[in-house]
């Protein structure tokens, strides 16, 4: 029988590391204080230790050699995984990660393959401020030839950086640092992977279709809660990767309810959203009773002051008050 | 550190200088073919022309073995000639044809790759090669390997910060990696000491614990025996810098005129081409010119016929731009 105590999100990618480490020799950490100190956020903790500095290796202040070497590193038979400590930091090694990452093996025929995770810590919590709470997918997305997954729960979390990491193409891996504590059943056994480009009906419903990843599931999922007293069905679909992305899985949802709200904790403006409502528009217009509906992060920049924060990404309440009023289409 | 026993100097000058002699030709041949193509627009796109720096990537490649990593630049052809490429593949880059070495998405002289001689390629963005090379490095070592990983850059790239950040991981980490600066003292229109302050680019890399030579580029025999220096200095877990003074002789791609530069200067460069400087020593050794211009037609011939059966190759489908994104 498998164990099913509950471990926390930062558990289970401390897991997926150390399983993916000890199955494949070319599998190896940098980044900084991933190394002694087992990372700012203890992810990493007991891994340096016993794979020693070469395969846990603490860096310097050096984002683009931390992205940019590990493009060297997997074109040269590695399998790096890079930490940036926030996902926003992941923009100072721009050129590394938008032209070398996602594009070396495109611009070189299809010859050479770069097969490296970027962990990427996003989301706003703990008033760190502008540089330090964004959630960048949009830009990735903007990006061909990079995969990006959200993963919103331990399980996701673990078996989704697991396939990343096996994945011979680069992937972003967005996990949010609101979601660290969050707990949930982890099955231990390693070969139990969750594949890219397959999302999940995290609650049926028959309402509302809310699409939401990453720390904005859990909310959708208070929601659901709340509206089903007010009889307001919602189906939650996670897509779990952005890249690629399962239409399937929403147009299956939609097909249901009519009615489709997309919720990310990004800005709303040309974000992540608003590919998904396009395509929803484009692909599935006449299953829609009501304009499709965004609700999404504020167009600022983060405050760095906590009492601040919950004014910029979307609440329990306004995503309620927002379903309630496309369930009256 | 391992202690560096090998002596780098070279015992048959006239043989190893023949040798470069030849690349140094073949690269040139290569790239007066793809001046012709620019001429007559059968390659578009920026070309920026080697001549005078070949001696550099001749000599610096003939210290490589087969399986060293090369992250070479922008300026000129004889890195690639000279790690081994196939000129069929560098000129069906060009062309655009699918015998090109990206199988037809093009190239020019930016993305040639060949994962077979260790040719990694190249970024459109300068200063990409430092961390590249690093992570290069990285992978050779953990994998048990000897390979070195080799990059060139030229005196303008030396400023970007990703030199800084790869330097001080190669050094903390004892990275077998071998940075080769061109320094031709121009970055297009930009003098190197009017916008870096200084002509010298080697103390940056000493600075930061690199083994550092300077060497008179135009002088082949000498590049080749510092690199080979650099490469031993390397594959012992320290990584290795050689700026090489060296000499653009035409304008910064097919085409530019020059008109920021004095006519001194450029008359001076021209005065000192590699080709021209190892073919007067080799005749001081003995050798005889009419085996040098022997030497110099078979490159031409075979340059030509490269270009020849790249234009036999046919262009790619357009269904060519789907593919090759994932793996
Ligand atoms: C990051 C970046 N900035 C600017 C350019 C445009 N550019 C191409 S070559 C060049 C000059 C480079 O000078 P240097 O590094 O000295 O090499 P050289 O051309 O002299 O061989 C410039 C500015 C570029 N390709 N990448
Ligand atoms: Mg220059």
């Amino acid at each position: 029988m498998t164990e099913t105590k509950p471990i926390t999100y930062a558990w289970a990618i401390n897991h997926a590391i150390d399983e993916e480490m000890q199955r494949d020799p070319t599998v190896f950490l940098i980044g900084q204080d991933v190394g002694r100190m087992g990372g700012v956020f203890g992810l990493t903790r007991g891994l340096f230790d016993k794979y020693g500095a070469e395969r846990v290796r603490d860096v310097s202040i050096v984002e683009h050699l931390v992205v940019g070497g590990a493009v060297g590193a997997a074109i040269g038979g590695m399998r790096p995984i890079a930490e940036v400590q926030f996902a926003d930091f992941l923009l100072l090694a721009g050129d590394e990660s938008f032209h070398k990452m996602a594009k070396w093996r495109y611009m070189h025929g299809g010859r050479l393959t770069v097969p490296m995770v970027v962990r990427a810590p996003c989301g706003i919590q703990g008033g760190v401020g502008a540089e330090h709470s964004q959630s960048p997918e949009a830009h990735y997305w903007h990006t061909p030839g990079v995969k990006i997954a959200v993963p919103s729960n331990p399980a996701d979390a673990k078996g989704l950086l697991k396939s990343a990491i096996r994945d011979d193409n680069p992937v972003i891996y967005f996990e949010n640092r609101r979601l660290y504590r969050n707990k949930g059943v982890v099955d231990p056994d390693p070969e139990l992977l969750v594949p890219f480009g397959q999302g999940t009906v995290a609650r049926e419903g028959t309402d509302v279709t809310i699409v939401a990843w990453s720390a904005m599931v859990p909310a959708a999922l208070e929601a659901a809660e709340i509206l089903e007293r007010e009889q307001v069905s919602v189906e939650v679909v996670d897509p779990r990767t952005l890249v690629p992305f399962d239409m399937e899985t929403v147009a299956a949802s939609v097909r249901k309810t009519s009615r489709l709200l997309v919720l990310h904790e990004a800005s709303l403006t040309a974000g992540p959203g608003a590919e998904i409502a396009a395509r929803a528009a484009d692909e599935l217009f006449e299953l829609l009773d009501a304009p499709v509906k965004r609700l999404a992060g504020t167009d600022n920049p983060i405050p760095q002051n906590m009492a601040l924060e919950p004014f910029c990404y979307p609440q329990t309440d306004e995503i309620v008050s927002t379903v309630r009023d496309l369930a009256k289409w | 550190m391992t202690a560096v026993s090998s002596d780098t100097r070279v015992t048959d000058e006239r043989g190893m200088l023949l040798r470069l002699y030849r690349e140094i030709a073949r690269g040139r041949a290569l790239e007066d073919v793809v001046h012709q193509l620019v001429q007559e627009r059968s390659f578009r796109g920026f070309f920026h022309p080697g001549r005078g720096q070949e001696g550099v990537q001749a000599a610096v490649c003939a210290a490589l073995e087969r399986d060293d990593y090369l992250l070479y630049a922008h300026r000129g052809l004889t890195y690639l000639t000279a790690k081994g490429m196939d000129p069929v593949e560098i000129l069906g880059d060009f062309h655009g044809r699918v015998v090109g070495s990206t199988r037809g998405l093009g190239a020019g002289t930016v993305h040639c790759v060949d994962p077979e001689l260790g040719i990694m390629g190249q970024g459109g963005t300068l200063g990409s090669s430092f961390t590249l090379s690093a992570g290069l490095a990285m992978a050779s070592k953990s994998l048990g390997q000897t390979k070195v990983a080799c990059a060139f850059f030229g005196d303008g790239a030396s400023a970007r910060g990703t030199f800084l950040e790869a330097g001080v991981t190669a050094k903390a980490w004892g990275l077998p990696v071998v940075w080769v600066c061109e320094n031709n003292g121009w970055a297009v229109s930009a003098r190197v000491q009017d916008v870096q302050g200084t002509s010298d680019i080697a103390p940056r890399a000493r600075a930061l614990g690199f083994h550092t030579q300077v060497v008179d580029g135009q002088d082949a025999l000498a590049v080749y025996e510092a690199a080979r220096e650099a490469v031993t200095q390397a594959r012992n877990g320290v990584p290795a810098f050689i700026e090489a003074k060296t000499q653009r002789i035409d304008g910064h791609y097919t085409g530019d005129m020059q008109p920021y530069r004095d006519r001194d200067e450029v008359a001076a460069a021209k005065a000192r081409d590699p080709l021209d400087l190892a073919g007067a020593r080799l005749t001081e050794l003995g050798e005889d010119p009419a085996a040098l211009a022997q030497i110099r037609e078979e490159a031409r011939a075979e340059m030509t016929a490269a270009d020849a059966a790249a234009r036999q190759s046919p262009f790619p489908d357009g269904s060519r731009i789907h593919e090759g994104l994932w793996a």
